[in-house]
């Protein structure tokens, strides 16, 4: 869950997680290379009064601006498809679950054996207990066996809202009359936050995400009581 | 009856030295940011993920927490 002060990501819950973290960390590395070396050269631009009155051309360091820049792309660009791909592979869930977004709420139906759905709605402030979070709980929570790959189906019932999980590294839009499957898979147990990405109406920042991660007998379970 | 005549400075170049002497600086300074930041943050955190896997109990952590009350259903 996101914290005060926060600077950077939330700790990575998922392989793919943790591989955008890293991958982030490389981009900014090579983004605080060039602002570097452009604040160097701004500073030695405007701390001389010596000048050069007959430039004609300069062959030689537009080369060098060209063909560096161009590597630097590829350098970012190559991790950049690794991951992409590495999103796409084929995983065999074990599990599929869809969530549905609407106006203003998430419902999610987990239909594989038998035939379990429920909204999920965000808490109040008003209601909230002591020690949770505000604008972040829900009522009913969304709970999934951890150390699984899971297959989730987003769309929506009216119009588009945007499926998240930071921690996760998952975010999806809820296109109405669309399906969208993302792949989750969480190494850890807890709770694990998000909020609606896809600007809805009056209630968007009002429709957050929570996932419980547990173990398997946990998440029996759990769908054992839902249905009764 | 001469004064002693002083050598002739350097006139010409001065742009180029300087330019030369500067754009090496930048770029090592700026490879030095890179590499800061690179051993300060990036592999101190690949480390750490990897550290943190190495002895990790799932199940041990989910019933920690699950004790801890983090979860909303009173069942196991």
């Amino acid at each position: 869950m996101p914290y005060p002060m926060q600077l950077g990501f939330q700790d990575a819950t998922s392989p793919i997680m943790e591989e955008l973290m890293y991958f982030h960390d490389h981009t900014l590395m090579i983004v605080f290379l060039i602002s570097s070396l452009v604040l160097y050269v701004l500073i030695l631009m405007l701390t001389t009064k010596l000048t050069h009155t007959s430039t004609m051309d300069a062959q030689e360091v537009e080369t060098i601006w060209t063909i560096l820049p161009a590597i630097i792309l590829v350098l970012i660009a190559l991790p950049s498809l690794r991951i992409l791909y590495m999103m796409d592979e084929i995983f065999n869930p074990y599990l599929t679950v869809k969530a549905m977004g609407h106006q203003w709420y998430w419902s999610y139906e987990y239909t594989d054996y038998e035939d379990l759905s429920f909204d999920s709605y965000m808490v109040p402030t008003q209601d909230l207990n002591p020690g949770q979070l505000r604008l972040l709980e829900v009522d009913n929570r969304v709970v999934l066996p951890m150390e699984l790959p899971i297959r989730m189906l987003i769309s929506s019932e009216d119009v588009l809202h945007a499926w998240t999980v930071p921690s996760l590294g998952l975010k999806a839009d809820a296109v109405p009359g669309r399906l969208n499957q993302a792949t989750l898979t969480s190494t850890r147990p807890g709770v694990y936050f998000g909020q609606c990405s896809e600007i809805c109406g009056s209630n968007h920042s009002f429709m957050p995400i929570v996932l419980e991660m547990s173990t398997l007998k946990y998440f029996e379970n759990w769908s054992h009581m839902m249905q009764t | 009856m001469s004064a002693p005549v002083l050598a002739k400075p350097q006139l010409r170049g001065l742009l180029a030295k300087r330019l030369r002497f500067h754009i090496i600086a930048a770029f090592i300074l700026s490879l030095g940011c890179a590499n800061l930041y690179k051993f300060g943050v990036a592999e101190p955190r690949k480390k750490a993920y990897q550290d943190f896997y190495k002895k990790y109990d799932a199940v041990k952590d989910f019933q920690e927490m699950y004790q801890a009350g983090v979860f909303q259903y009173e069942n196991k």
